[in-house]
C-alpha cells in the first residue's frame, strides 16, 4: 500500500516534470517564434531601407543639377526671381496698397447665400442603383448635423422639399420650415410640386434614382410611363406642401411604398 | 548445536538485514542529496545564464540590422544632406563563357552577333575588343557599369552568357558635378584626389562610416556656377575655367569649380589631366584684383589717409629699366578710388611704393599669400612670390610695386577668395575649409585689417562695380562688389605672351553685409562674337558673376532689394566716370 502510494506519488513528480518539460519547450518554441518573426521583420526592414536608398540614389541621378538645367532650359524656362518678387514683411506688402480717393466706388460686394441648399436640390445625394439607399460616402466625414442629414436624404425627398429648402436661407432642414405658409402660399407649393414627384414615381420604377432631373427629364419621364402610381404621388405631394412638418414623413413613408409596389409589379 | 547454529543463523540474517536497510537508506539520502544538487546547479546555470543574458548580451537583432545597413564606404554629403557619393550596387556586364555547359559554344548566337548588338546598348565600346572577349575562353567584364534599363536590353537578347552581378561600387548621382572636390574611387576601392582620398581612413572605418560625411558645399550653388563657368567658358572659347564660392564669415566652400571636369563614375577613365585643380592646385598671376588687397594695406598702415589726394598717371612710371604703364590713358593724375575703378597699375605702384616691401610683404603674408593654401584637399598649388633680397628677405622695390597689381607673384585662386573674404568680413583671414561649419563654432581667425578698412574698402569694391570696370557684374538687387583682373600670361620665352590672359572677376556680395565671395577665372579666353573681341575680365568673368550671383542668392538666404545698398555718397563725388580696363 505504502509501495504503490509511493509510486503515484513518484508517478505524480514524473508527470509534473514532463509537464513543466512541456511548458518550458512549449515556451521556448514561442520564443524561437518570435525570434523568427523578428528577424523576418528586421530583414524586410534591411530590403526596404535598402529599396529606398536605391530609388533615392535613382531618383538623385535622373533628377541631378545638369539634368535639371538641361530640361529647364528646353522645357520650363525659369528663371532667377529678382527684387521685384520679394517682400520684406507686412510694412512692405501694406505699402504696395493705395488708399481709397475722393469719390472712389464704394468696393461692390455679393450677397453669400448659403450655397449647400441648392446643391443638395440640383445634385442629391448619390443613391445606390441596386438597393435604392443613399451612400454616404467615406470622405463625408463633416459631422456638421446639415451635412450628415443631407447625404441621408434621397432624391424623392430633395425634390419633394426642395420649395421649402429654397425658402430658407440658413435652415436646411425640410422638416422645419421656419415660417408659417398662408393660404396662397399653399396653393402655389401645390403646382410645382406635382412634376417632381411624377419623376420620383418614374425614377423609382425604372430603378435608376441615382441622377439628378432636369424638368425635361421629368417632361420626358411622364412621357414614357404614364402609369405611374400618379394618385398617390399626387396625394403625397399635396400633404406635403400642406402640413409639411407633420405630413411630409407620412408622404415619404407612401411614396416609398408606392415605389416598391411598382418594383414588384414591373419586376 | 542445531539450536545454536539456528539462532546465529537468525542473528546474523537479522545483522545483515538492518544493515542493508541503513545502507540502502545512506544511499537514498545521498541520492537525494545528489539530485537536489543537481538541480541547484541547474537553477543556478540557469541563473547566471539569465544575469548574463540580461546585464551583458547585447540584442542580437540590432546589431544585425545596423550592420546589414552599414554601406561598404561611407557616404559623403553636401551640406543640405543630398548625398554627392555612396557606395551603390550597380549591375555590371559579366562574360561567363561556362553558362551554357563546360563543352560547345559559349553563346547562343555568333561572337560577331552579339557584339553587334552590345553596339546598339554601348555605342562607345569597341567592336573587334568586344568580338575578342566574346571567343575568348575566359571569363571577363564586358562593362562594369551598366544603367538597368541597358540591362534590360542585354537581358532581352537572351544570351545567357551575359551575366549581370551587382556589384558594390562607388556612385556619384550628381556625376561629374563638384568632381575635383570629390575625387574618385579606383577599381580597387582607393579614393583618390579629392576628399574620398582625404577621407580614406573615416570613410572605411565601421564606427564611423555609418554617418554620412557633410561637406561645406551646396549642390544646388555648385551646379549654378559649373553652369555658368561652362557657359562662359564655352562663348569665349577659353581653354579652362575655375571658380568657387567662399562664406567670408566661416571660411566654408560652398562651391568649387575647375573645368574641364572630369567624370568620377567612370573611375577607369578618370586619371588624366582633367584632375588637375585649377583651384587650390594651379598658380596664375591674377593681376589687378590684387589691387584693392594693396589699398586695404595702405589705407590700413596709414599711408592713405585722404581719398581724394591726386596720384600722377599720365606717364608709365619707370623704375629699374622697367616701365609700369596703364592700358589706356585716364588723364594726368588720379585718385585712389578712380585708380581702383579705372585699374590704374600707375597709380597702384606708387601707392605700393609708398607703402614700403616690409609693410607689402607681411600684409601678403597675414593673407597666407606665401604658403601652401589652407584646405583640405592634397593637392595645394605652391605659390611663385618674388625672390627676397636686401635686408631681412625683403622685397626689390620694383617687386613690391608689380605685386600691387598682381604681377610677379602667382597664387592660386583660392588664395584669392581668402583674401577677399578677409578684406570684406571686417578683416579676418580664416582658412578655408571643405566641412560644414556650424556659424556658432566658426574658427576665430587672424586680423589682418581692421574694421574700418574692411568697411571702406566694401564702399571701394562697390564702387568699381557701380561705375568702374565691374558692371558687368552688377547683378541687380544684390548689391555686388568686386574688381576685374586680366593678366598677360609669362611666354615660355621669358616676358609676357601679351595674347593670352587670364580674366579674372574676385567679388563679394550683398556690399552692405558680405556673405559670399564669388571668384571666378578664365584661362585664356578668345576674342569671339560673344565677348565683342575683347579678352579683358571685364566682358568675360564680370558677365559670368553677374549671371551666377542671382542663381545663387536666393538659394543661400540672400534676397535681392532693390531698395538696400552700402552707402557710397561720402566717396561719389571723388568720381569722374570713365572706362578702364
Amino acid at each position: 500500500m505504502i509501495a504503490s502510494a509511493n509510486r503515484v506519488r513518484s508517478a505524480g513528480w514524473l508527470v509534473l516534470l514532463g509537464l513543466c518539460v512541456a511548458m518550458v519547450l512549449v515556451l521556448a518554441f514561442r520564443v524561437n517564434a518570435l525570434r523568427s518573426q523578428i528577424h523576418r521583420a528586421e530583414a524586410r526592414i534591411i530590403a526596404l531601407k535598402q529599396d529606398k536608398m536605391y530609388l533615392e540614389t535613382e531618383f538623385e541621378t535622373r533628377a541631378n543639377q545638369q539634368q535639371l538645367k538641361v530640361w529647364n532650359d528646353v522645357e520650363f524656362g525659369y528663371a532667377a526671381p529678382d527684387a521685384s518678387q520679394y517682400l520684406e514683411g507686412e510694412r512692405e506688402l501694406a505699402s504696395l496698397s493705395v488708399p481709397d480717393m475722393a469719390n472712389t466706388p464704394e468696393p461692390i460686394r455679393v450677397a453669400s447665400m448659403d450655397d449647400r441648399v441648392i446643391a443638395s436640390a440640383a445634385f442629391p445625394a448619390m443613391v445606390s442603383p441596386l438597393s435604392g439607399k443613399a451612400l454616404t460616402s467615406a470622405n463625408d466625414t463633416d459631422d456638421s448635423e446639415a451635412q450628415v442629414r443631407r447625404a441621408r436624404m434621397d432624391h424623392a425627398e430633395a425634390v419633394v422639399t426642395l420649395k421649402d429648402r429654397l425658402g430658407t436661407v440658413v435652415e436646411v432642414a425640410p422638416r422645419k420650415p421656419v415660417r408659417t405658409e398662408t393660404v396662397s402660399e399653399k396653393e402655389r407649393a401645390v403646382a410645382p410640386a406635382k412634376k417632381p414627384e411624377k419623376k420620383v414615381a418614374k425614377a423609382e420604377v425604372s430603378g435608376k434614382v441615382e441622377t439628378a432631373k432636369s424638368d425635361k427629364a421629368n417632361k420626358a419621364g411622364k412621357a414614357n410611363n404614364p402609369k405611374g402610381d400618379k394618385t398617390k404621388s399626387k396625394q403625397a405631394a399635396k400633404e406635403t406642401a400642406d402640413k409639411p412638418a407633420a405630413k411630409k414623413a407620412k408622404a415619404r413613408a407612401e411614396i416609398r411604398a408606392a415605389g416598391r409596389k411598382e418594383a414588384k409589379a414591373t419586376g | 548445536m542445531n539450536a545454536l547454529t539456528a539462532s546465529t543463523a537468525i542473528a546474523s540474517g537479522r545483522v545483515r538485514l538492518a544493515n542493508v536497510r541503513q545502507r540502502s537508506l545512506v544511499e537514498a539520502k545521498l541520492r537525494v542529496l545528489m539530485v537536489a544538487f543537481l538541480f541547484l546547479l541547474t537553477g543556478f546555470g540557469a541563473l547566471a545564464r539569465i544575469v548574463q543574458l540580461g546585464l551583458f548580451e547585447e540584442p542580437p537583432e540590432r546589431r544585425s540590422l545596423a550592420e546589414a545597413l552599414l554601406p561598404p564606404r561611407g557616404e559623403i554629403a553636401d551640406r543640405n544632406g543630398f548625398p554627392l557619393a555612396r557606395a551603390f550596387p550597380i549591375y555590371a556586364l559579366w562574360f561567363n563563357p561556362k553558362a551554357l555547359g563546360a563543352d560547345g559554344s559559349s553563346l547562343v548566337k555568333s561572337p560577331e552577333e552579339v557584339a553587334a548588338a552590345l553596339m546598339q546598348v554601348f555605342p562607345d565600346a569597341d567592336f573587334n575588343d568586344l568580338v575578342q572577349r566574346l571567343k575568348s575562353d575566359k571569363p571577363s567584364y564586358l562593362r562594369r557599369r551598366v544603367m538597368p534599363e541597358e540591362a534590360n536590353r542585354i537581358f532581352a537578347m537572351g544570351e545567357p552568357a551575359l551575366e549581370f552581378p551587382r556589384e558594390n561600387q562607388r556612385f556619384y548621382p550628381q556625376g561629374s558635378l563638384g568632381a575635383h572636390v570629390l575625387g574618385f574611387v579606383d577599381g580597387e576601392g582607393k579614393g583618390h584626389v579629392g576628399m574620398e582620398k582625404v577621407l580614406e581612413k573615416q570613410l572605411l572605418d565601421p564606427a564611423q562610416r555609418g554617418r554620412p560625411v557633410a561637406l561645406s558645399i551646396d549642390m544646388r550653388v555648385q551646379g549654378a556656377l559649373e553652369d555658368e563657368l561652362g557657359r562662359g567658358m564655352m562663348e569665349t572659347s577659353a581653354k579652362g575655367a575655375a571658380g568657387i564660392i567662399l562664406d567670408v564669415d566661416t571660411g566654408e566652400v560652398v562651391a568649387l569649380a575647375s573645368l574641364p571636369s572630369f567624370n568620377p563614375n567612370r573611375s577607369d577613365m578618370a586619371y588624366n589631366d582633367l584632375v588637375f585643380n585649377k583651384v587650390t592646385n594651379q598658380v596664375y598671376e591674377l593681376g589687378s584684383t590684387f589691387k584693392p588687397l594693396s589699398v586695404a594695406a595702405a589705407i590700413d598702415a596709414g599711408v592713405i589717409t585722404d581719398l581724394s589726394v591726386r596720384y600722377p598717371a599720365n606717364r608709365p612710371l619707370e623704375i629699374s629699366g622697367f616701365s609700369i604703364r596703364d592700358s589706356h590713358d585716364f588723364g594726368d593724375s588720379l585718385n585712389v578710388p578712380e585708380a581702383l575703378i579705372h585699374s590704374s597699375n600707375i597709380v597702384t605702384a606708387q601707392i605700393a611704393d609708398k607703402l614700403g616691401s616690409a609693410r607689402m610683404k607681411s600684409t601678403m603674408a597675414a593673407l597666407g599669400m606665401l604658403e601652401r593654401p589652407y584646405i583640405e584637399l592634397p593637392a595645394r598649388g605652391f605659390p611663385i612670390s618674388p625672390r627676397s633680397s636686401g635686408k631681412g628677405g625683403q622685397w626689390s622695390r620694383l617687386s613690391t610695386m608689380t605685386v600691387s597689381y598682381g604681377h610677379g607673384i602667382s597664387v592660386t585662386p583660392l588664395h584669392l577668395a581668402t583674401a577677399y573674404a578677409t578684406l570684406v568680413n571686417g578683416g579676418l583671414w580664416r582658412p578655408a575649409t571643405l566641412y560644414k561649419v556650424d556659424p556658432a563654432n566658426a574658427p576665430e581667425g587672424r586680423r589682418v585689417f581692421k574694421a574700418s578698412t574692411s568697411a571702406r574698402m566694401r564702399q571701394l569694391l562697390r564702387m568699381i562695380v557701380v561705375d568702374g570696370t565691374g558692371k558687368s557684374a552688377n547683378a541687380a538687387g544684390f548689391r555686388v562688389g568686386g574688381k576685374t583682373g586680366s593678366a598677360d600670361k609669362p611666354s615660355s620665352k621669358g616676358g609676357y605672351n601679351r595674347t593670352s590672359v587670364v580674366a579674372t572677376f574676385a567679388a563679394a556680395f550683398p556690399m552692405d553685409k558680405p556673405r559670399f565671395v564669388v571668384i571666378v577665372m578664365l584661362d585664356e579666353p578668345q576674342g569671339t562674337v560673344a565677348n565683342s573681341f575683347q579678352r579683358t575680365a571685364a566682358t568675360n568673368a564680370g558677365p559670368i558673376v553677374g549671371r551666377v550671383v542671382p542663381r545663387i542668392g536666393p538659394l543661400l538666404g540672400i534676397v535681392p532689394d532693390d531698395s538696400r545698398d552700402i552707402d557710397i555718397s561720402d566717396l561719389s563725388p571723388l568720381v569722374r566716370n570713365g572706362d578702364g580696363e
